[in-house]
């Protein structure tokens, strides 16, 4: 009784001191929109000379068409390549050089297309004229010129990432380069070139080869997306299939940036030693230039509901790994929340349900991970599990230990010590994210352009404060069942050595 | 297929959009105005009654607080047999609880409030640290001095640390890019110090929680700490609240002595690591680097910069953008404060390109050798550092961070000064020089982890010596004996083969050992089962080769086996008791082992030399490990035994009073026997009969 009363007293008190740290918070931040649609959130920190920006596109590669699966990421690979003025030496004879790569590459795939009809010796001279057009137009590069201005100028951090639900490009500078990131950024989406895309694309089937290939958790994961989804584009890894990286057109691209990346459809956020007045100034001047253009569609395939358990296994000579995946909804679903929830208190930190059984107290996994949104949020995706079992310790044993738990979670209600246990760090976590200039251009801009206002980081603190432990309980009930469930693991060939 | 016009319609309207107004400048007529000076703070310092050094910086701008005791010890003072000794030593100050708290209840306590306590060690230092909200920072700081003042190393955490790192040690052949950084590390550094060995079952095996309190008694002392705390509070009030914090640590030991120096030697080649489950080669080539404070650091940073570091490099516009071999490609010259860092250049490309990859690397570092970088390849590499210095202060806390650590290795306070000054200074003569002097191609080591069948040209057209890189993870020493026995050099079976001879000689002679037709063994046995013994007297009877009947009397009745090693029966007090696998299994492993049959040679079966005086034998009773004495007979024998209750476990038999039962032939009168490190069994053999005349039909016989 009274520990239920010290619980609600500190939830209580959390939510007035984060009414504050909003307040207060709020004071320096400064939001505009450009005509075209295109949203700013500028963050002032001026504690040192420096500025971190975040440019967040709201499109990835669930919206990768049929047979380009990937595309989304080869457009990120592409958006580092240049523009009409940096990283050429003469851009109209090299647009010139671009455009008779396609132009070949168009009848190459012709002849191609005809399968077993296509003349060979024909196809080798185009083979040939295209390796011919490529060199040429490379003649014209100046190589790495943008990436290489921006590491010259101070530049740190410079990176970017395609997820499934959207893209993100990061970098810091001296906060007195502040006007040379609006040019950099602007120019890229203003006037981009994709110039050697050909190689560029044997760079992402490397990639590729890296990150999923020669990697058994890459290939585990590719399996429980492919199997777990039935129609919707989750089922396809963010990086393509490797036939499809293969095939990508130029062309392909290009479609794919004129769709997505358009003003309403991205969001900006900037961090640090900034005069917001002077971000919105050189806002208008340089980003003003993009055209406005409606919203690309969202995706339209929905997925059915899964008519029972799927499971695969596959034979790997690494060590054995399990991902299990339950069907959930999207982040704007009223339970999604709740699954954050029951994701932190089946697995997050020392004194989660899992932790204590699996790995601390029986020992028999290595690790033991539940995370509530996988591989996206912005459409129904999957609640995983993710167990690697210790030396000695069977799949098996892990898979059924971690059904029991979640059985536990079903039929005993969470008690408040650990419900108020989650919410304490749900809270911490969020101060914590003001502490650094890149992270808070990230997640304001994300917050902005998934729900719509970057106080939504705040807020949430409140909907989670409110979650019961019936809550939790409806929703492990609902969500966490065997007809909902994807199984996925490796098993060592037989004899293989332990 | 899209249409091409398509994109050129796109282009068209794109253009038309731009308005005529807005005129674009070049980048390179942008003015930027000069700097903001960055902020430097200075931390207070000052040192408690104890010997602590304190340093503490205020920062309010959230309501948080950080602090940390760094610690001067290192993995680098594990001892050889037990590696790993100061990481678990590390992990469990924390985990293992304190002499009031067990580690789950500290967990449940912190993650309450949202706050961390942590405690780890590396290579050279180790740190006890926390993070909390500014409302807990009481609670917290006494948690925190609990942890790194009492810690209790609770055996149950101890154990768990065991076993997720006997886990990790079997998981690490499972990433090939891991593979390839270990491999590369351990032949530079050298397996044989603490640079460069890695940690196997064995090492972990013989650590006991005593090492660890050990360990943590000779390192964690006042005087051998220095407490940084950052964040939100009053350094006043900080300081005396840490004095009447730490007023009861007053523990004291002699001053912790330098690390072990690297001295290693150079160890140049390719070296192959196959993983035939992958499409990429994945590869790392280098020697050792250098250290921070070698004047030619600076340049040796702007030379490394141009070849391999950043999106600009050398390497990513050679290897990555115009040939695409590589998505991953790059590297630096590594520098350490006290120790040096590896040179290294890594990068993974499909199995195809392997040899290409490599050798375009190579032929890249050695241009920057040969040839002057270009004026603007030299800009470029030294704006780089210069206009990024400013992150080097973008927060209060990498301030804090740096003093601490420059008077820890013991490097000047300005040393961060220096060094850009020193990068302002860099020549192109400074770039080839360098380049010239530290990065030595005959040194190179290279380590390849993919799939040669895919290679297409062979790693031999490098033209540098290749060696086989044998990944196989020791078994632990526990377990020897049920590990697919290693493929033996002919040396070895040789040896063995010797050493076989000579414990047939000391046993009586080949004759006298052939001549055995059975065998009658009595013992008395004393049985340690936890906190009892039991006392029991066993007979065995063999017909050899594959009779046995045991009969041995317990506390509780008799108990019978027999079997000739196809089928048996086993009986019991209560009756009849089904005849286990295992037990099949021990009854062959008792025929073979005894001293008789053990050494002679037979059908596959096979010595193997492991030392001067001990050999493996391989054969039908499965494998054992055979120390000899002096005179040839064996003092030793060490085997996996199935007990009945499945688990396998190491079994070591010790003899003693070896007497001539007849004709020469020497057996032992006493023998220990212990299981999984603990004595299991003493035993007093009161007779052996050896020929008396026993027939198997007899043995077989079931009572009544």
């Amino acid at each position: 009784m009274s520990r239920r009363f010290v619980a609600v007293a500190a939830v209580t008190a959390a939510t007035a001191l984060l009414a504050q740290s909003l307040a207060d918070f709020e004071k320096k931040v400064t939001e505009f929109t450009l005509a075209n649609g295109l949203h700013f959130i500028v963050v002032e920190r001026h504690g040192a000379p420096v500025v971190s920006f975040q440019t967040f596109v709201n499109a990835g590669a669930v919206d990768d068409p049929k047979g380009e699966t990937g595309i989304a990421h080869m457009m990120e690979h592409m958006a580092f390549k240049g523009t009409e003025t940096i990283g050429t030496k003469n851009y109209p004879l090299e647009k010139a050089a671009l455009n008779n790569i396609e132009k070949i590459y168009d009848q190459y795939d012709q002849e191609r297309y005809k399968g077993d009809k296509a003349d060979p010796k024909k196809l080798a001279s185009l083979e040939a004229d295209l390796k011919g057009a490529i060199e040429k137009a490379d003649s014209f590069v100046e190589p790495n010129e943008y990436d290489r201005l921006i590491e010259s100028q101070g530049g740190v951090g410079l990176n970017a990432g395609t997820g499934m639900d959207s893209t993100s490009y990061y970098l810091s500078f001296p906060a007195n380069r502040l006007e040379l990131w609006f040019l950099l950024e602007s120019e890229r989406f203003v006037r981009p070139v994709f110039r050697e895309f050909y190689k560029e694309r044997d760079v992402v089937r490397e990639e590729r080869r890296m990150r999923v290939e020669s990697n058994s958790q890459g290939l585990l994961m590719e399996s429980l997306l492919s199997i777990a989804f039935a129609a919707h584009p989750y089922k396809n890894m963010p990086g393509g299939w490797a036939s499809d990286i293969e095939n990508y057109r130029m062309p392909e691209a290009w479609q794919f940036f004129k769709t997505h990346y358009i003003p309403a459809n991205m969001t900006i956020g900037i961090a640090g030693d900034v005069d917001p007045k002077q971000a919105k100034a050189l806002a208008e001047k340089y980003f003003g230039r993009l055209p406005g253009k409606p919203l690309p569609a969202p995706v339209r395939t929905v997925e059915p509901a899964q008519l029972g358990e799927k499971r695969s296994g596959f034979e790997h000579k690494d060590q054995p790994l399990m991902l299990i995946g339950y069907k959930r909804p999207d982040r704007n679903h009223k339970d999604a929340k709740i699954l954050d929830v029951v994701a932190d208190i089946l697995a997050g930190g020392r004194t989660s349900m899992l932790y204590t059984e699996m790995v601390r107290d029986k020992k028999m996994s290595l690790a033991a991970i539940a995370q509530p949104s996988f591989p996206g949020d912005k459409y129904a995706n999957l609640f995983i599990f993710f167990l690697v079992p210790n030396m000695g310790r069977t799949i098996e044993e892990n898979e059924k230990t971690c059904y029991d738990i979640i059985e536990k979670l079903k039929t005993t209600k969470v008690d408040d010590a650990a419900l108020t246990r989650t919410k304490t760090k749900v809270r911490a976590a969020v101060i914590r994210k003001l502490d650094s200039n890149s992270g808070l251009a990230g997640e304001l801009a994300s917050y902005h352009a998934t729900t719509g206002d970057w106080r939504n980081m705040f807020r949430e603190i409140d909907e989670i404060n409110k979650i019961t432990a019936d809550d939790v309980q409806r929703v492990a009930k609902e969500y966490l069942v065997a007809k909902n469930r994807t199984v996925v693991w490796t098993y060592q060939p037989k004899g293989a050595a332990k | 297929m899209r249409p091409f016009v398509l994109v050129l319609l796109a282009s068209a309207i794109l253009a038309t959009a731009q308005p005529a107004a807005t005129i674009i400048p070049s980048y390179k007529q942008l003015k930027y105005p000069p700097l903001k000076p960055v902020q430097i703070p200075e931390p207070a310092t000052f040192t408690l009654p104890n010997g602590m050094k304190v340093y503490l910086l205020e920062n309010h701008e959230l309501p948080l607080l950080s602090g940390s005791a760094l610690i001067r010890t290192g993995n680098l003072f594990d001892p050889a047999d037990k590696r790993g000794l100061a990481d678990f030593t590390g992990q469990v100050l924390r985990s293992g609880g304190t002499k009031s708290k067990t580690g789950d209840a500290i967990d449940i306590e912190l993650e309450n409030i949202a706050a961390s306590v942590e405690s780890q060690i590396g290579e050279s230092s180790g740190s006890v640290s926390f993070s909390c909200l500014k409302e807990n920072a009481a609670q917290v700081l006494a948690i925190f001095k609990d942890v790194l003042t009492n810690p209790e190393f609770r055996q149950d955490k101890f154990d768990l640390a065991v076993q997720q790192e006997k886990s990790a040690i079997s998981r690490r052949n499972d990433d090939p890019g891991d593979i390839a950084q270990r491999e590369f590390s351990s032949i530079v550094y050298g397996r044989n110090n603490p640079y460069g060995w890695t940690i196997e079952y064995e090492h972990v095996d013989r650590i006991k929680r005593e090492d660890l309190q050990a360990f943590y008694k000779r390192y964690y002392f006042p005087k051998n700490a220095r407490l940084t705390i950052y964040g939100d509070f009053n350094a006043t009030e900080m300081r005396a609240s840490l004095e009447k914090l730490f007023a009861n640590w007053t523990v004291d030991q002699p001053a912790v002595p330098p690390f072990p120096a690297w001295t290693g030697k150079p160890e140049p080649g390719v070296f192959l690591a196959e993983k035939d489950d992958t499409t990429q080669t994945f590869f790392y080539l280098g020697h050792i680097g250098g250290l921070l404070n070698d004047k030619d650091y600076p340049a040796l940073e702007v030379a490394a910069n141009i070849l391999a570091s950043g999106f600009s490099s050398r390497l990513m516009a050679t290897v990555r953008t115009k040939l695409g071999y590589a998505y991953n490609i790059g590297g630096g010259w590594g520098a350490g404060f006290n120790s040096p860092g590896l040179f290294q250049i890594a990068g993974s490309t499909k199995s195809n390109t392997t040899v290409d990859t490599i050798r375009v690397t190579k032929e890249e570092i050695e241009k920057l050798r040969t040839t002057a970088v270009s004026d603007a390849e030299l800009q470029t590499a030294k704006d780089g550092v210069l206009n990024s210095f400013v992150f080097n202060f973008d927060r209060p806390s990498k301030t804090l961070n740096r003093v601490v650590l420059y008077e820890y290795f013991g490097y000047p306070k300005d040393f961060m000064f220096q060094y850009q000054k020193a990068i302002a200074a860099v020549t192109k003569a400074d770039v080839l020089r360098v380049a010239k002097e530290h990065w030595k191609s005959s040194d190179f080591t290279i380590v390849a982890v993919g799939n040669p069948k895919e290679f297409g040209t062979p790693l031999e057209d490098l033209k540098i010596p290749v060696t086989k890189l044998d990944l196989t993870i020791p078994e632990p020493k526990s377990a020897t004996s049920s590990a697919p026995a290693p493929v033996a050099s002919e040396e070895a079976l040789e040896k063995g083969q010797a050493l076989a001879a000579k414990a047939v000689q000391a046993l009586g002679g080949l004759k006298v050992l052939q001549a055995v037709q059975d065998l009658q063994i009595d013992r008395d046995m004393e049985l340690q089962t936890g906190a009892s013994t039991i006392k029991l007297k066993q007979t065995t009877q063999m017909v050899l080769p594959n009779h046995l009947r045991q009969e041995q009397i317990l506390p509780f009745g008799k108990l019978q086996v027999y079997t000739d090693l196809k089928t048996g029966w086993m009986l019991g007090p209560q009756g009849n008791i089904p005849l286990q696998p295992a037990v099949l299994q021990q009854a062959r492993g008792e025929l073979a082992r005894i001293p008789a049959l053990l050494f002679l040679p037979g059908e596959g079966k096979k010595f193997q030399a492991l030392s001067g005086d001990s050999f493996q034998v391989t054969g039908p009773g499965g494998t054992s490990t055979v120390t000899l004495d002096s005179n040839g007979l064996p003092k030793k024998l060490e085997y996996m035994s199935t007990a009945m209750a499945g688990a396998a476990s190491q079994t070591t038999e010790i003899y003693s009073d070896w007497r001539n039962v007849g004709g020469g032939l020497q057996l032992p009168f006493d023998i220990v026997i212990e299981q999984g490190g603990k004595k299991f069994a003493t035993i007093k053999v009161t007779s052996y009969k050896v020929n008396a005349g026993l027939k198997a039909e007899d043995l077989a016989q079931k009572p009544k």
